[in-house]
């Protein structure tokens, strides 16, 4: 095997010698040439070539309502940056910058260091400069070796809405976002990036491609022109997106909600449309530009009302009467009852050995399905409901999407709780619980949790007789098709009369919706949601037809008592604004 | 076993592995200066990731030291089939940066190619010194050939030309270590020297008289030496055609080698910042960490493929010439090994180490100085990459395993 003489002759072995080291001298030489023979013209080019790339950030895309109106725009501030290797005594520099903009050097130290990435590399001092400031800098600009200034626009809100929940806001990229992301060269320490709400979910879009200038620098270190032959890339500004919301309907509902906590979205059941979208408590949406102070900011943040959370798609709330719905239509589709059938309600309701209460202390009468819903009648269905099977109910919540996302376009959307028996057994035990709770989820109290979108997407559902179109703010080429939950058309049709009795009905707890429009029905439901934070969660979710247009109103005041009696008469001035447009529209833009 | 084997290792070249450390040191410290000054997080850079990477290198060469030299020559074939599937990996596994070299193994990148250079060198090892080759006929270029191209295809394909290029590298060395006849060699080199003239019709004249007159004096039947000619000058005429199916990267490597000012956006942009760092550092350099070319980022692959750019604008003409200098000593001691030791297959393996180290060295460094095209090829125990340093190293263990230090 390894017997194989070595029979390399001399000859050859000098001959490998000698080309080895030929190759080698040839390198050799080319680095003495490079070096020692080219030095001074090399060594000249490094300093005037000395070409420093410069990112030109792009503008975001704007925001726009239905009708065009600007919701969210740009504006040009200016930054300031230095070469931290260009600067040789930085706290003298520091102090000059002081004197020239009035800003605390200690401020521009502290985001020297924030912003600090490499000794080459621009670094950010300030940012919302005005243009006096730069003009006083540029002055002095001999003084201050090392330091440039760029345009960079920031976010600025024209419209008088607030929609700060569904705009959402943007944030630095600091250097722990920047190791989230994962891929630096996307963004750079100080973009901006959206960072909830629609600048999030939309972010690729909005985003736009930056820039980069290859800017010759002379011995001085200021900037001088573009160089030619270098790859120099105009920015692309973000493409523009186009919401579905109408800022009058906005303004209106941020104004009728001003003094609750809650939320109140407009929506059209058959595209899936979002008109109006509003969680209270809210927040000017410029707090988190540069404009704002930070005592602003705080007050925001420690507010125990959160007004920065997005109520409608994170907030769980129990969805009490409104939840009637579903028992109802689970029985009218499997024919488990009689809807003429009497039932004669005295206020409360024995249930083994528990006692079930009617909010209607001295009872309702005799009630059928009709006026049970009308009326919001608990005896009727806690007697019903015992005809369905837990399952049977569940199944019911997951054809309207409850216990799912949406999928509506907004990050963090939450998905609720539907207490299937799995999750029942798991909370309380395979015998903790019994029969009797079901008699509270027909009621939608107990275990039964929703987001308020959920219920947006359950009335668009019950208005187009289950055609309702996937909720959006932006409208997509392809439209994604809604849930389709299926049920016959005699359940649908009565269900929606039963719904337009709980508005018309004298003694309908749902009242107070109708504006009394010629030839607009209303229909809809309330809900009074016991909760363990005090007063009731006032629920309506409603309907309104004229013609071919639909409105759908979906209002939650938390801790506001009745449904009837304060989210309805919210829902009539949407309805009102809606299917009268002409009777007060208002101008949505700031006045200058 | 232990006295056997340390009689064995007390002739190893242990000045081979001095060397390495020497260069390894080098890198290492511009390794440094490149991360501390644009990299704020010291644990991410690539001057960390290196010195992980010393801990499996150095398991890597002393495997090598150790394994007994009868089961490679034992079991290479079988080994060398292995690899060859393993060279399919990557095109099953994600692309970065638009190529196919990487198999993603969670966290650690790998690069199979590395090991397929050592493979084929024990393959062409084996199979030169098993067959009592008569080395005179021209057709016993034959199997080695294949041998090479197969695995080289594969990596040419994924595409990787650097690489590609270097497997090729030790076939010719090692055939002519094996007593193939020079005029063999050269009808081997024809058709290569053929296309890359025909891009240049004053070269391309020079060659073809020149084809005459060595194919005159090596005497071949009539027939043989016109077939020899014609063919080589058709080849040459084909050359374009061959040219237009490079990828469109490919050809402007190569297109900026001839004129560096053509695409002053794309390869020769590298190649002047790259000797404007280099010439401006000098003889002594401008001093550790204060390389301005370097640290502008002008360089975009400065940690592997241009490593040397940055030594040469720190550190200046004198580290140049010592890493050279270790190099060319490095690779003729290898040589040197390779002409004394007793049998062909060492003898053979040490030809073939060398000549990868000479390519990877010559090409690397010719790149960066602007003599010849980017190729994207790292410089042995100097640049960063993972793989690499561990190939290196393995080859090294090679050279301490096979090679007999006859001096001492």
């Amino acid at each position: 095997m390894l017997k194989a003489e070595n029979l390399i002759s001399k000859q050859r072995y000098y001959i490998v010698t000698g080309v080895v080291i030929f190759l080698m001298l040839i390198l050799l030489s080319r680095f003495f040439y490079l070096q020692i023979f080219r030095y001074e013209k090399y060594k000249h080019k490094a300093e005037i070539n000395r070409i420093r790339a410069v990112t030109v950030n792009a503008p975001r895309g704007l925001i726009l309502d239905r009708n065009g109106n600007i919701l969210v725009d740009n504006y040009p501030t200016y930054i300031l940056t230095a070469i931290p290797g260009e600067m040789e005594q930085k706290e003298k520099i520091f102090n000059s910058i002081s004197q020239c903009t009035g800003i605390d050097s200690l401020i521009i130290a502290e985001n020297f260091k924030k912003y600090y990435r490499a000794k080459f590399v621009p670094t950010r001092l300030m940012k919302d400069l005005t243009f006096h400031q730069i003009s006083v800098l540029e002055e002095n600009i001999l003084d201050l070796p090392g330091v440039n200034y760029k345009q960079f626009p920031e976010r600025y809100y024209p419209s008088r809405i607030n929609g700060s929940h569904f705009l959402g806001y943007l944030k630095e990229v600091d250097k722990p976002v920047q190791e989230k992301l994962g891929n630096p060269n996307v963004y750079e320490l100080g973009d901006l990036i959206g960072w909830s709400g629609l600048e999030k979910f939309y972010e690729s879009r909005l985003k736009g491609t930056r820039g980069v200038k290859y800017l010759e620098v002379d011995a001085l270190g200021r900037e001088m022109e573009e160089v030619k032959g270098y790859n120099n890339r105009r920015s692309e500004p973000g493409a523009d997106i186009t919401l579905m919301i109408d800022a009058n309907l906005q303004l209106l509902m941020e104004e009728k909600m001003k003094d609750y906590r809650g939320i109140a979205v407009l929506s059209n059941p058959v595209t899936g449309e979002i008109l109006a979208y509003v969680s209270k408590p809210d927040y000017p949406p410029n707090i988190f530009t540069g404009k704002m102070l930070k005592s602003d900011w705080n007050e925001v943040r420690n507010d125990p009302h959160r007004p920065l959370m997005d109520r409608v798609i994170t907030g769980l709330y129990p969805p009490g009467s409104t939840f009637k719905i579903i028992t109802a239509l689970a029985l009218l589709e499997e024919n488990l009852l009689d809807p003429s059938k009497e039932v004669e309600c005295t206020g409360s309701y024995q249930f083994g050995d528990r006692t079930f209460h009617c909010w209607n202390e001295t009872g309702h009468g005799s009630v059928n399905l009709q006026t049970g819903i009308a009326r919001s009648c608990n005896i009727y269905f806690y007697q019903m409901v015992q005809k369905l099977s837990l399952s049977q109910w569940v199944d019911n919540c997951f054809d309207f999407g409850f216990g799912q996302e949406t999928g509506i376009d907004l990050p963090y959307e939450k998905t609720g709780v539907i207490p299937t028996e799995k999750y029942m057994n798991r909370k309380y035990g395979k015998w903790g619980w019994s029969r009797g709770n079901l008699l509270n989820l027909a009621l939608g109290q107990g275990d039964v949790l929703v987001t308020p979108i959920q219920m947006v997407q359950f009335i668009n559902e019950i208005a187009t007789h289950g055609n309702a179109g996937r909720l959006h703010f932006v409208q997509e080429d392809n439209e994604e098709k809604g849930i389709r939950p299926q049920y016959s058309d005699n359940t649908w049709n009565k269900i929606e009369k039963y719904l337009l009795a709980t508005v018309s009905d004298n003694r309908g707890t749902g009242r107070s919706a109708d504006p009394q429009i010629k030839g607009l029905i209303i229909g809809g439901k309330t809900g009074t949601a016991e909760n363990p934070h005090g007063e009731p969660h006032a629920w309506f979710i409603g309907f309104g037809k004229k013609d071919n247009q639909i409105l759908t109103t979906v209002i939650l005041i938390e801790n506001g008592g009745h449904g009837g009696e304060i989210a309805a008469p919210i829902a009539r001035s949407a309805y009102s604004r809606y299917f009268l447009p002409t009777k007060q529209s208002q101008m949505v833009l700031k006045t200058p | 076993m232990f006295a056997v084997s340390g009689n064995r290792f007390s002739k190893s070249p242990f000045t081979i592995i001095i060397a390495s450390m020497v260069l390894t040191f080098i890198g290492l410290i511009s390794l440094l200066s490149i991360s501390v000054h644009q990299s704020a997080d010291i644990l991410r850079s690539s001057f960390f990731k290196q010195l992980v990477f010393l801990g499996p290198s150095l398991i890597g060469l002393l495997t090598m030291i150790f394994i007994p030299k009868y089961l490679i020559h034992k079991y290479i074939f079988t080994i060398y089939f292995i690899v060859l599937g393993v060279l399919f990996l990557p095109y099953f596994g994600r692309t970065i940066a638009g190529t196919y070299r990487w198999v993603d193994l969670g966290p650690v990148g790998f690069q199979p190619s590395e090991f397929a250079k050592l493979i084929i060198v024990f393959s062409l090892a084996k199979y030169l010194s098993d067959h009592n080759l008569e080395m005179k006929n021209f057709s016993s270029f034959f199997f080695p050939l294949i041998m090479v191209a197969i695995p080289a295809v594969v990596i040419l394909k994924q595409p990787d030309l650097g690489t590609a290029l270097v497997l090729l590298t030790p076939l010719l060395p090692m055939l002519y270590w094996a007593g193939a006849r020079s005029y063999h060699i050269f009808l081997f080199l024809a058709p290569l020297l053929s296309v890359l003239t025909a891009f240049h019709t004053l070269s391309f004249s020079i060659w073809g008289i020149l084809m005459i007159i060595i194919i005159f004096l090596e005497r071949p039947k009539l027939i043989f030496g016109l077939v020899i000619y014609f063919s080589n000058l058709f080849l040459g005429l084909l050359a374009p055609v061959l040219w237009n199916s490079l990828k469109d990267y490919q050809q402007n490597r190569i297109l900026a080698l001839f004129n560096p000012e053509l695409d002053p956006l794309g390869a020769s942009y590298q190649i002047i910042q790259s000797q404007t760092a280099i010439g401006s550092g000098g003889a002594f350099g401008k001093g550790w960490g204060a390389g301005t070319q370097t640290h502008l980022k002008f360089l975009p692959v400065q940690e592997s493929d241009f490593i040397l750019s940055v030594i040469g604008e720190e550190l200046g003409f004198v580290f140049i010439l010592v890493i050279i200098l270790v190099f060319t000593w490095m690779i003729l001691k290898m040589v040197k090994l390779g002409y004394s030791s007793k049998d062909r297959f060492s003898g053979l393996v040490l030809i073939g180490i060398a000549s990868l180290f000479m390519a990877h060295v010559f090409v690397n460094i010719a790149m960066t100085v602007g003599m010849i095209p980017v190729k994207g090829l790292p410089l042995p125990f100097i640049s960063s990459g993972g793989s690499f340093l561990m190939s290196c190293f393995m080859m090294v263990g090679i050279v301490m395993n096979v090679g007999v230090d006859s001096t001492e």
